[in-house]
Formats: structure tokens, C-alpha cells, sequence
């Protein structure tokens, strides 16, 4: 390590006390960081909650000052564009486009890296690269603080302002803002970057690896947001225009009560969009004519809920003799016979189709362990079938089995009743009452 | 194939209008080539062909050939849009006004009633449209709360399919393409009929 000489020295007490002082005042931006923020909101810091002495560190550090003696202090614009950066605040967000500066001065500084370098200067050399590198990064993140300001705009859709004239205007200004920019970096000439980074492994990789790739990288992320904010105008427009076609249209309505218009409907040529037909609604019912459907009706009966059979079937007059039981329980019983009844017949549909003969009451009383009493069974079966509304009832086929009460009396008594279920087209029902 | 579509024909049948935001399943079936003719095949014997507004690309059914009941049909169809299209007019230009929208009313937004009605009953002049509105034949209310009125308009919206009502429970409407369709027709008339009324912004130096 070679002894540090005069000048590095001073390099390095300057580097000190301004890490010190850089120090202090950042901290000082922390210590106010509220009063600092409510003077970025209402454009004016509030003096008296701060000392006079405080008030002066703040002047000195270049982060306030008074415009005008009769006006308050207010935020050094470079301290408003880090708040407005640092919170995306898009109405105060500054877009530097500027670019000729940052070129001419990297101009100068590989002038003067390569001089140090001719004199054997390392150190000073080293430096200059450290510029220079400080430099590039610059001017990359102007660009990309740029278009990272544009895509947030451009994604909440201009939110920041609230009417749509407003998001119009503050498009119109993000475009001509994209326009500064690519014409920025229009000023940019790769070949003399080339030049520049001829024969040195550093400012070759500095200069054209790093910077050209980042700025290629950023002309075409600015085309994207052109092309973007280019279609969100053209929607912004429709939207005004349609806003704008419905108001006068509704003001010329209003000021022409009995406006008419043309017969559209009796052009040669029926305008499409009035060609509106009138509604049809396709009714249809189940029809028993076909195998196919037959199976279809037959499940649509096995689904359906039984509330809704009960609802449909009015009781007849006999059904009603037998339920009109005032006692409670009875009720329930008379219910539990219903239902029972019903599961019945809907297994007398399932049935249909897999076994020739009917099924008989008293057996299905048997398989399915009801004890009801055969007769109760039998005569609400009769009930029930009654009640059935007529197109259902004919459905069914009801086959008394009867036995005289005594070879000397025609009273017949029923034994049993055997039940099938026979669409209408299969035959009429054999026995109805 | 048309047996999938059973459902789809039956809307269209009824008269619906079928865009992007109130049936997208459907919306996204008819904009294939093979789909749409094979309905228009279907319905050609029902003197029915699947038509499409041109600006909002709504689909409904419109007839194929224009017979005299055809042309009766869509007269007086069209006589009763006219007189419907003042009060729904007025019905979007309030309701971009009262909940402070961007732009006029179109497919896919969507309008909380409850939002709607403090909004109106906050503002006279407001109330004053409001009470006119619903007044109008097209909506026909007799109330004479903010409220019953903006109820009464939402549900003669939603029966003629300008709305739908995601949840039958709650009280937030979504406008449809039909809304879009209202617009085209606003458009073509002026058109047709030479209308001095533009849509053009008043020019800003700026623009």
C-alpha cells in the first residue's frame, strides 16, 4: 500500500466530513419528518411548532426556504420530488428528461479517467471510474424512475384526477412526456459510447454492455407505455364521446317532445339493428307417445319431491272422511299413512316395465313391514287413488280383488288391490271405479 | 351438436340479449363461426337468425325474412324503444351524475341501489329528476320515497334486461350489453335522421 499523498489526503477529509454532515442533515429530514410532510401536503411548513434554530438548520441543509418575505417556507423542489417519488404521488411526480447534460458530463469524465490513467494515476484513475459508474447508474434510473411514474399512472388508470377531462389532459401529458424522453434517448449515439470504451476492459463494460443494454431495455418499456396510453386514450375518448351523444341526445328529446323518426320497419333494407324478433317461448309437455320419453316421465316422477305431489293432489271427499280425525296423533298417523300410500304409487311407477303382473297392496305391506291395518291400508290406497288428479289417476291402473260376503250376499269385499302403472297410450285402465 | 345449446336457443327465444357480462359462458359459444351457424340453421324455420349489433356486439335474435307480420312486429317494437329510450336516457345521464361516474353507463358496471339513493335524496335538484323519472310511463311508480321510487325503476330495469341482479337478496345491479345496444341506437338515429346532436367534446386548445 502505497502512503497516501497531499491531495488523496484531502480527498479523503473531504469524503469524511461530508459523510458526517450528510449524515446529520438526512437525520434531520427523520427528526421533521412529519412538519416536513404536512408542508409537501399544504404547500407551506407550519413555523410556529418549530424553533428558530431549527428552522435555520433546515434552511442550511437546502431543504426549506421562503420564495418571498411576506410568504412562509415551503420544500425545496429537489426535497418535494424525493417525497413524491418515495409515496408515488402522480400529480407532483417530476419526470427529468434530460439527457445532453448527463452525456456531455460522462464525456468529461472518461476525458479525464483516461489521462489519470496515461500518468500512471491509479488511485485517481479509480476514482474517476467510480464517478463514471455513478453516472451510468444515473441515468439508467432516470429512465427507469420515468417509466416506473408512466406504468403507475397508465395502471391505475389516471385515478389520481377525477374526472375524465382531467385523465384526458393528464394523458396528453404522460405522452409528451414518453416523447421527451425517447427523444432523450435519441441523443444517446452508441458508436461514440464505442469510441468512448475503446481499449478499456472497464469503460468498454461500463459503457456499452451496462449502458446500452439498459437504455435498449428502457426504449422499448416506453414504447410499450406509448402504445398503452395511446389505447387508454382512445377509450377515454369513447367514453366523452358516448357521454357527450347521450346528454345532447336526451336535451334534444326533451326540447322535441313529438320526434319521430323514420318506418324502419318497411325499408327495403331492415336496418340489423332494429331487427329485433319478437319472443317465442317454447312451452311443451311430456308426451307418453314415445319409449324414450315414457322412461324420462317415469323418472321426472320417481324425483319428484313429495310437498309438491300433496300440493297437486286435492283430496277427494273420501280421502277427506278419512282424515277428518281431530286428535293430534291420530293426524300424525294419518300423515304417516299418506306418505306411506304415496311411496307406494311411486313404486308402482318404478315398477312399470320390469315385472308383468301389478303389485298387490297387501304383499307391498308385507315386503316393506307396515303395519297398518289391512283394511285402513286398503281403504286409504282407495283414498288416495281417488284423489289423484285425473290425468295422473289414469296413469294407474287400480285391479280390485273382490270376494262376495256370502254366497247369498252380492256385497262384495275387497281382499286386495293390485296396482300398475300404464301410460295412456298402452291401454285404457282397466278398472276405474 | 344444437342439443348443447338447448339452453342458449331458449334465451335467445325469449327475447334476451346476450353479451360479455350477463352470460359470458354463452357470450363466449356464439362467438364461434360453427356455433352461430348451426343455430342459424336451427332457427331458420322459425323465420329467426342470430343477429349482432355492430358498436357493442351484443347477440340476439332478429327475423330472416321480413314478412308483413315481421314488419308489423318490429314497428311497433321499435315505437315502444322510442318511447322508453327519454326515460333511460335520463336514467343513465342521473346515474353517472349522482355517483359522480367518469363516463356515461356502460356494459359491466355495476350500481349499489343503496349508493344511488343517498346520493339522490342528498340533492334536491336530484330528487326533483328522480320523482319525474319514475313518474314516466316506462317505470310507472306511485311511491313517493326515494327509495320505493328507485326500486320500482331498477326492477322495470332488470325486467327488460338493461340490469341484472347478481343475487336476488341483495340490492346491486350490473348493467348488460343491452345498455350498449341502447347507446348503438341512440347512434343510428341520429344518423338516419340527421340529428343535430354531436359527440364530439367542446374543443380544448389543449387537445
Amino acid at each position: 500500500m502505497v502512503s497516501a499523498t497531499q491531495p488523496e489526503f484531502r480527498e479523503q477529509q473531504l469524503t469524511s466530513s461530508m459523510l458526517a454532515l450528510g449524515t446529520e442533515r438526512l437525520a434531520l429530514i427523520g427528526k421533521h419528518s412529519s412538519l416536513l410532510m404536512q408542508a409537501y401536503l399544504q404547500g407551506e411548513l407550519a413555523e410556529s411548532q418549530l424553533s428558530d434554530r431549527a428552522i435555520r438548520k433546515l434552511v442550511q441543509a437546502n431543504l426549506i426556504y421562503q420564495p418571498d418575505e411576506s410568504r412562509g417556507f415551503i420544500l425545496r423542489p429537489q426535497l418535494a420530488d424525493l417525497i413524491a417519488s418515495m409515496v408515488t404521488d402522480e400529480n407532483r411526480r417530476h419526470i427529468n428528461a434530460d439527457v445532453a447534460d448527463k452525456l456531455e458530463t460522462i464525456r468529461l469524465r472518461v476525458k479525464t479517467y483516461r489521462d489519470a490513467q496515461q500518468r500512471g494515476d491509479t488511485t485517481k484513475a479509480q476514482f474517476q471510474l467510480q464517478l463514471l459508474t455513478g453516472l451510468v447508474h444515473d441515468l439508467g434510473g432516470q429512465f427507469g424512475e420515468a417509466i416506473d411514474s408512466l406504468w403507475h399512472r397508465l395502471n391505475s388508470n389516471f385515478g389520481f384526477v377525477a374526472s375524465l377531462a382531467d385523465k384526458i389532459r393528464e394523458n396528453h401529458r404522460a405522452q409528451q412526456q414518453i416523447g421527451r424522453l425517447l427523444d432523450g434517448l435519441n441523443y444517446v449515439d452508441f458508436a461514440e459510447l464505442i469510441a468512448l470504451g475503446e481499449g478499456d476492459v472497464h469503460l468498454r463494460k461500463l459503457l456499452v454492455s451496462q449502458l446500452q443494454r439498459q437504455l435498449n431495455a428502457h426504449h422499448s418499456s416506453l414504447l410499450e407505455v406509448q402504445r398503452r396510453l395511446v389505447q387508454l386514450m382512445g377509450r377515454y375518448r369513447e367514453q366523452q364521446a358516448r357521454s357527450v351523444l347521450l346528454t345532447n341526445m336526451a336535451s334534444f328529446l326533451r326540447e322535441h317532445s313529438n320526434f319521430q323518426v323514420g318506418d324502419y320497419a318497411w325499408r327495403s333494407q331492415v336496418p340489423e339493428l332494429i331487427n329485433q324478433a319478437q319472443p317465442i317461448v317454447p312451452a311443451a309437455a311430456i308426451s307418453l307417445d314415445q319409449h324414450a320419453a315414457v322412461e324420462v316421465a317415469t323418472g321426472l316422477m320417481a324425483n319428484m319431491p313429495r310437498p309438491a305431489l300433496n300440493k297437486e293432489s286435492v283430496p277427494s271427499e273420501q280421502a277427506e272422511r278419512v282424515a277428518t280425525v281431530a286428535n293430534q296423533e291420530v293426524e300424525a298417523r294419518q300423515q304417516a299413512l299418506k306418505a306411506d300410500v304415496e311411496a307406494l304409487l311411486l313404486h308402482v311407477v318404478d315398477q312399470q316395465g320390469k315385472q308383468q303382473a301389478g303389485v298387490s297392496a297387501l304383499q307391498y305391506r308385507r315386503e316393506k313391514n307396515l303395519n297398518w291395518d289391512a283394511e285402513v291400508w286398503l281403504l286409504q290406497i282407495l283414498g288416495e287413488y281417488q284423489s289423484l288428479p285425473p290425468q295422473q289417476r289414469h296413469l294407474f291402473s287400480l285391479r280390485r280383488d273382490e270376494q262376495r260376503a256370502h254366497p247369498f250376499n252380492d256385497l262384495l269385499l275387497i281382499a286386495d288391490l293390485e296396482l300398475s302403472f300404464q301410460p295412456a297410450s298402452q291401454g285404457q285402465a282397466q278398472s276405474l271405479t | 351438436m344444437i342439443e348443447q345449446y338447448g339452453p342458449l336457443v331458449e334465451r335467445l327465444l325469449s327475447g334476451a340479449f346476450i353479451c360479455p357480462f350477463s352470460d359470458p359462458d354463452n357470450y363466449r359459444r356464439l362467438q364461434n363461426d360453427e356455433v352461430r351457424q348451426a343455430l342459424d340453421e336451427y332457427l331458420r324455420p322459425l323465420n329467426r337468425r342470430l343477429a349482432q349489433s355492430q358498436g357493442s356486439g351484443v347477440y340476439f335474435l332478429g327475423y330472416l325474412t321480413f314478412d308483413e307480420q315481421a314488419r308489423d312486429v318490429l314497428k311497433s317494437q321499435f315505437s315502444q324503444t322510442l318511447q322508453s329510450l327519454m326515460p333511460l336516457l335520463e336514467w343513465m345521464l342521473m346515474v353517472q351524475e349522482a355517483l359522480g361516474r367518469d363516463g356515461a353507463l356502460t356494459a359491466g358496471d355495476s350500481i349499489k341501489l343503496q349508493e344511488f339513493v343517498l346520493k339522490t335524496e342528498d340533492n334536491q335538484s336530484l330528487r326533483h329528476r328522480l320523482q319525474l323519472l319514475a313518474n314516466d310511463r316506462f317505470f310507472n311508480s306511485q311511491a313517493d320515497s326515494v327509495d320505493a321510487q328507485v326500486k320500482q325503476i331498477f326492477k322495470r330495469l332488470r325486467e327488460h334486461g338493461y340490469v341484472r341482479q347478481p343475487h336476488a337478496e341483495r340490492q346491486y345491479f350490473e348493467v348488460t350489453g343491452k345498455v350498449d345496444y341502447l347507446v348503438d341506437l341512440v347512434r343510428f338515429i341520429r344518423d338516419e335522421e340527421n340529428l343535430p346532436v354531436s359527440d364530439e367534446a367542446e374543443q380544448e386548445a389543449l387537445l
